[in-house]
């Protein structure tokens, strides 16, 4: 049976309430902040922030913050661990009446792709395999952005960043292929796993009002079209996060204690109208067109979908 | 020696365009050295480059306190403490604004002492090179006019610097262009060269603290980030037309910063203050309601509290 929305049917069904107050100095057209934005409509105010270092970090730079409950930064790869740490202190509080259970906080990590598929991949091991009970927000823009777009293990095959350029050894850029951390999260049983695109925002919504439902670690992973890495007019984020979903490259999907379902089947456009739009795949289009590195894309892609197509009968 | 001292936003070049002067100027024989601040420098924030040209060997490193040449890619830095555009600036200093006005009002405007001269380098490239932004190579080729380097030598440090960022043969080609004109168009304005500079003791100055209510950090601060306008960092706004709208709500979904809000009868509000021109909503809007209008100095007005 296909996956149906319960909660969020209608567009206007999105909470007016802002939490993520605007006057932050991330970049114009932020993917990230767009499904954290939104995210935070369903998380609401009673949430504290652990934030690992990134581009997340320049939401609440000293002296602002954008948001009306607490913030605590941490290094890059031991968000999770400061999670356990503010949870265990939230429930002893708690058991001692020292706080009511009306005050009791989520929480939730903001990590980015450098800190969530690279340093505080053994943290957020560690807290999952203790089923700490909270969320992880992973704000996916494919390398390290804050520090000027390095490559990071989230860079998908073909990408140029300024660690991976198109040179006369590789031509295509980088040459890994993307890490699939929803298997290596999944394969932990954690509750409650989704991938998100705020292109996508009834989906979106949902996603974050089912895990709501779950104790235990509750891991997402947002789409962040990223204007300043990726290379295309920032008016055009919702434009590259619709292609990503809409060629397959970017499948949006949830798992419940490791069950996988995909909550939109694509049509499956081909996945040169999704690299055509940015400069950082400008290089397989100009001077030449490198037809293989093209297809190597698009065959990983389809290898997915059929694989999907057979595990998910009738989805 | 000369000292140049650019300043612009994030993304609009000003990094690159020290650096295009630099490698002019040493394709010319010169000694030179550009260098950015370093810091975070994010799509929109205040940056700042330095670039020193001389003929003997350059010691000084660092800021550049006493600027011969400024260049503002931004007119709407100018109003903005924290970028310090004025900085060292005094009557043998040549400011160069972005601007549509002309030198004697942006000299009028904002009570500059140096020598103004301007030229709108940001229509110049939305009508020629079509992106808003990509304002590297016309910055550069204005500051290399004004310190007196040749054109043959910034274009080739253009096709050098830009061939780094990996932009296309084509791309370039049509920066050259433009750049070509800029050089051209832009009125120089003399600089006193062989006078030397009176070395200036340096008085250290307590900086200027914002008041506590803003500057200080309390661990209790709730939704203060509203108090940073990032209003400032447009170059288009976008601009409601209530006829067309149809009330669907897009624009204020897909807003990444949150600075549209839906009235009670489905219109859009726009908090101009913090909206900082992604065009996310323009772009978005299914019935072209949100419209893209060019932010000017004198016409619109965003100003800084």
């Amino acid at each position: 049976m296909a996956w149906q929305r319960e909660t969020f049917k209608k567009i206007k069904q999105i909470p007016r309430e802002e939490h993520v107050l605007p006057g932050t100095t991330l970049c114009a057209g932020c993917g990230g902040l767009e499904a954290l934005r939104l995210a935070a409509k369903v998380l609401g105010d009673d949430v504290l922030y652990v934030n690992a270092a990134g581009c997340f970090t320049m939401l609440a730079a000293y002296p602002f913050t954008p948001f009306k409950g607490s913030w605590l930064y941490t290094t890059m790869g031991s968000a999770p661990a400061g999670a356990q740490g503010v949870r265990d202190a939230l429930d002893v509080l708690i058991a001692k009446g020292r706080l009511s259970k009306e005050e009791d906080l989520k929480v939730v990590v903001l990590g980015g792709d450098g800190s969530t598929y690279d340093m505080a991949l053994s943290s957020t091991s560690g807290a999952v395999a203790r089923k700490l009970d909270f969320y992880y927000f992973c704000y996916d823009n494919e390398a390290y952005g804050n520090t000027g777009m390095q490559l990071s293990p989230a860079t998908p095959y073909g990408a140029r960043t300024v660690t991976s350029p198109c040179s006369l050894q590789h031509p295509a850029g980088a040459t890994q292929e993307k890490k699939d951390i929803f298997e290596l999260w999944r394969a932990h049983k954690p509750p409650y796993i989704a991938t998100v695109a705020p292109r996508y925002p009834l989906d979106l919504e949902e996603k974050f009002a089912r895990a709501a439902k779950f104790t235990g670690p509750k891991l997402f992973l947002a789409l962040s079209a990223c204007p300043t890495g990726w290379l295309y007019d920032p008016g055009e984020t919702p434009e590259v996060a619709k292609l990503a979903v809409e060629t397959g490259l970017w499948p949006l999907k949830e798992a419940i204690n490791g069950d996988v379902t995909h909550t939109y089947i694509p049509k499956r456009k081909p996945v040169e109208e999704y690299l055509k739009l940015q400069g950082r795949f400008r290089h397989l289009f100009e001077p030449t067109v490198q037809t293989d590195v093209i297809a190597h894309i698009q065959s990983r892609v389809t290898t997915y979908w059929e694989r999907v197509k057979q595990t998910e009968q009738g989805a | 020696m000369l000292a140049i001292r650019f300043h612009g936003r994030g993304g609009q070049g000003a990094k690159t365009a020290s650096r295009i002067v630099g490698t002019a100027a040493f394709l010319e024989g010169f000694v030179a050295q550009d260098s950015p601040i370093y810091g975070a420098e994010r799509r929109g924030a205040p940056v700042a480059a330095f670039t020193r040209i001389a003929k003997e060997q350059i010691r000084e490193r660092g800021v550049i306190v006493h600027p011969d040449v400024v260049i503002v890619a931004d007119a709407s830095l100018i109003s903005d403490p924290t970028a310090r555009v004025f900085q060292g600036v005094d009557d043998r200093t040549v400011v160069f604004v972005n601007s549509s006005l002309s030198p004697q009002q942006v000299a009028t405007q904002t009570s500059c002492s140096g020598r103004v001269t301007t030229l709108d380098l940001t229509e110049i490239a939305l009508q020629r090179v079509g992106k808003r932004g990509a304002l590297s190579a016309l910055l550069g080729a204005v500051a290399g006019r004004l310190v007196g380097l040749h054109q043959e030598s910034i274009r080739k440090a253009i096709a050098e610097e830009l061939a780094d960022l990996g932009l296309s043969p084509s791309v370039i080609e049509r920066n050259q262009t433009v750049a070509a004109q800029c050089y051209e168009t832009v009125q120089p304005v003399t600089i006193e060269t062989g006078v030397p500079q009176p070395i200036v003791p340096v008085q250290l100055q307590a900086p200027i603290y914002e008041p506590p209510t803003r500057g200080t950090a309390r661990i209790s601060a709730a939704a203060n980030s509203v108090l940073r306008e990032t209003g400032g960092w447009r170059t288009f706004r976008p601009v409601l037309v209530p006829d067309k709208c149809n009330g669907c709500w897009l624009c204020f979904t897909y807003c990444p910063d949150g600075v549209i809000s839906m009235s009670k009868d489905d219109r859009p509000v726009i908090d101009y203050d913090h909206c900082k021109g992604c065009q996310i909503c323009v772009h978005e809007c299914p019935t072209d309601a949100l419209v893209a209008e060019r932010e000017k100095e004198g016409e619109v007005a965003w100003r800084a509290k």
